[in-house]
């Protein structure tokens, strides 16, 4: 931002430029498009040229294996009516709205903690980092559906307690709270954001705040969570924007089925069965940017939201 | 922003300003970006098999399948190779689970192997769209080829699969489990789904937690086309639409649960886990089951596994008659080869190989189930393992027996096994009635096979 605006006023300064100078200015602008090349081309090719491309066909009957068909807005028509459809919404919602929430208070705990100034905090930090990295991986989700197996651990150690576990991640009722927990376990990145925000809140705050007699508690609500409130809002937008997209777990953990029963159907999941597994790519495409809408819009609710809430120091 | 420099127009450039090394330099940056996208573009559209300079040809050849299957089958390319030494073969294989989503999408980005193994499930679905070679216009003996199993692969667009081999849909008993429970290995020749239950119940009482008579039907449509032959009805029919009813299938789900409930079969989530687990790891490889539904040919793969003497059953019955099984001869793989393959020839040629040449016989053996060549199979039978012996001989024993055989499935039956799966799950986790399983899976599977 800053930066940015130093440059504009600098611009604004200098006025009517001299030939010289505007020669000078375009060569230089010449470098910066050849410098831009590669992440252009990237961007066009990779990035835009398939979005438009999938635009196009939201719009159309494809079948991968024959040209797109145009049959106007049939795609969205037919989503109104299917039922599996509106339930990998509901599971969706449920992941998100249920999973960063949590996610990010688990992030905050830990993060407190981790800021009384441990000894040997860096190796705290990137142990509980460590998840966040492996998190995502097929790796992990395969070692969480043996954990969270019929037989796993989490039932071997309740079995010595004499309780009989349910199957966590085959049972329809448990798996979706099993993906959830899989989540909650990657707090590591918000973590992390959050000890940079607790660092840079000014100690003479909580100093004047002793003197006047506060606890702890009140410390936490009265001057921690304002001065945090723009920390929590960056990872309450990040965290809701992932997670919406979320896939890997679940397509790992339910063997590619969003099972049992639909129960870990995500949307992206159903999405990616329904262009790659029941040749229907261009209501895949349609859901992909009825995906895209719900997120810029939970996304512009948090912004709007945000006036009320974040408090911004400066 | 423009996204690129505007080019100079002709006037412009003919007279003054730009000084050299800067419209150069620019000229420079617009090819590279030119020739950047050129080559990101040709990227994804990327052809398949090149033709080297020295006239070799490079063909891909993916098939599904475990361990055991990649060795035989990487086995069988490496004396084509020897035979052809101008033509390579490269591999890809992989697991049941992911193959077809890989396919699928191989096959919309113009990328797909030249060679592909094919299920009869799918097998309509790339023929009438166009993305597989009609066979009968090349090179390719079927002469001695079984007539029934030939029939599976021609359709309105030709010759679009040769079959790998022939199979029956059985059940596999392990015999250390029963032996372990007490319980003496039913007589396929007379047991009914009664007996089946009743067996099955029986080993899990007598075996230690965890083991099971019989892992639980439901998980794909081979056990519900048994059932439905034995009723008088079909998945399919000839036209291609569905062969049954609701209530059909509602009455196969209840048996299902009555099973489950006398714990014949694993609980729900047991059920479910072992969906997702690959052949080797299977309850009945793991010794978790005494019987399973499997396909004949898989009972080596099974067997070696297992590391027991597996024993192949007919299905039960309703009358407790073995010729009321009605079972059929299936196809158990095709070759294909995909429509856009530059080397249609050679493709050809390594399909008649496989298909008619003894040395490929002799190394595939029994894995893609009985060779469908009567010569081939008549030449290889010294060097079946023991484990083939008992596949051929069972494919033998019922050749009687069979049912008539049943209708091609149509396009769109590739979606039928994920909602049997998937109903099977909502009925054992007692989500759903088996009559309102029944509606909603009948009302799916119509959608799924008329789109």
């Amino acid at each position: 931002m800053s930066a940015i605006s130093e440059l504009s006023s600098l611009s604004r300064k200098k006025g009517k430029a001299t030939a010289e100078e505007k020669k000078a200015n375009g060569r230089d602008n010449k470098a910066a498009y050849i410098f831009l090349l590669p992440w252009l081309v990237g961007l066009v090719a990779i990035t835009i040229g398939p979005m438009l491309m999938s635009l196009y066909l939201s719009f159309t009957d494809y079948n991968l294996l024959q040209p797109p068909e145009w049959t106007g807005a049939d795609n969205f028509i037919r989503m109104l009516s299917d039922a599996r459809l509106h339930n990998s919404l509901r599971v969706t919602f449920t992941y998100v709205f249920i999973g960063v929430p949590l996610q990010l208070a688990v992030a905050l705990l830990i993060a407190l903690v981790l800021d009384k100034g441990l000894r040997g905090l860096p190796f705290y930090r990137s142990v509980f980092y460590l998840p966040s990295l492996l998190g995502g991986s097929v790796a992990v989700a395969i070692l969480w559906k043996q954990i969270f197996g019929t037989t796993g651990l989490v039932n071997q150690v309740l079995a010595m307690f004499g309780i009989q576990g349910p199957g966590w991640i085959s049972d329809p009722g448990t798996a979706l709270g099993s993906i959830i927990l899989l989540h909650v376990w990657t707090f590591g990145a918000p973590m992390i954001i959050f000890l940079a925000g607790l660092r840079q809140i000014p100690t003479m705050y909580y100093e004047a705040a002793k003197v006047d007699g506060a606890t702890t508690i009140q410390q936490f609500w009265r001057i921690t969570m304002p001065m945090l409130s723009p920390i929590i809002f960056f990872n309450l937008v990040l965290q809701i924007i992932g997670s919406f997209q979320s896939f890997t777990q679940a397509f790992i953990v339910s063997g590619g089925n969003g099972g049992p029963s639909d129960s870990t159907m995500f949307f992206t999941l159903y999405l990616y069965q329904k262009g790659f597994g029941q040749f229907d790519m261009g209501y895949a495409s349609a859901m992909a940017w009825v995906l895209l809408l719900i997120i810029g819009v939970f996304t512009a609710i948090n912004f709007i939201a945000s006036k009320y809430w974040v408090f911004y120091d400066d | 922003m423009p996204l690129f420099p505007r080019p100079a127009t002709g006037s412009q450039s003919a007279g003054s300003s730009p000084s050299g090394p800067t419209r150069r330099f620019r000229k420079a940056g617009v090819v590279a970006a030119a020739a950047a996208a050129v080559m990101a573009l040709s990227a994804c559209g990327g052809g398949s098999s090149p033709q080297s300079a020295d006239g070799t040809v490079e063909l891909r050849f993916s098939w599904w399948g475990g361990d055991k299957r990649a060795q035989l089958t990487q086995e069988a390319i490496k004396q084509f190779e020897a035979e052809n030494p101008k033509i390579k073969i490269k591999p890809e294989f992989g697991d049941w689970s992911g193959y077809w989503d890989k396919l699928a999408t191989q096959v919309a980005a113009n990328d797909a192997p030249d060679i592909i193994q094919m299920d009869e499930k799918y097998i309509t679905e790339y023929s009438t769209r166009g993305a597989l070679l009609d066979l009968s216009k090349y090179d390719i003996d079927t002469s001695k080829l079984d007539e029934a199993a030939l029939n599976a692969g021609k359709g309105e667009d030709g010759l679009t699969g040769i079959p790998a081999g022939i199979n029956a849909a059985t059940i596999l008993a392990n015999p250390k489990v029963f032996e372990a429970a007490g319980v003496p290995l039913p007589d396929d020749s007379t047991w009914t789904w009664e007996d089946f239950g009743r067996i099955a119940a029986e080993v899990t009482e007598k075996s230690p937690k965890g083991t099971y008579g019989a892992a639980a039907y439901g998980t794909d449509e081979a056990s519900l086309g048994v059932w439905l032959r034995q009723n008088g009805k079909s998945l399919y029919t000839s036209d291609g639409k569905l062969g049954f009813e609701p209530g059909d299938i509602a009455e196969w789900w209840a048996f299902l649960k009555d099973l489950s409930k006398n714990k014949a079969v694993p609980t729900a989530s047991e059920v479910v886990e072992a969906e997702a687990a690959p052949l080797d790891q299977s309850g009945l490889a793991t010794g978790k089951n005494g019987m399973a539904f499997w396909w004949s040919n898989q009972a080596p793969a099974l067997e070696k596994a297992s590391g027991a003497d597996l024993k192949i059953l007919r299905f039960p019955t309703k009358t407790g008659k073995a010729e009321d099984a009605g079972l059929w001869y299936k196809a158990s793989q095709f070759w294909s080869a995909s429509s856009r393959t530059k080397h249609p020839e050679e493709t050809a040629k390594f399909i008649n190989f496989l298909t008619n040449n003894v040395k490929a016989g002799e190394t595939l053996l029994a894995d893609r189930g009985v060779y469908p060549n009567s010569d081939v199979r008549a030449a290889i039978e010294p060097k079946l393992t023991p484990a083939d012996v008992k596949v051929v001989k069972f494919i033998d024993q019922i050749k009687d027996e069979l049912g008539e055989a049943p209708a091609p499935p149509p396009k769109g039956a590739g979606a039928i096994q994920e909602i049997i799966k998937r109903y099977t799950s909502e009925v054992l986790f007692e989500r759903l009635s088996t009559d309102e399983a029944g509606k909603k899976a009948v009302d799916e599977m119509k959608s799924a096979i008329s789109s």
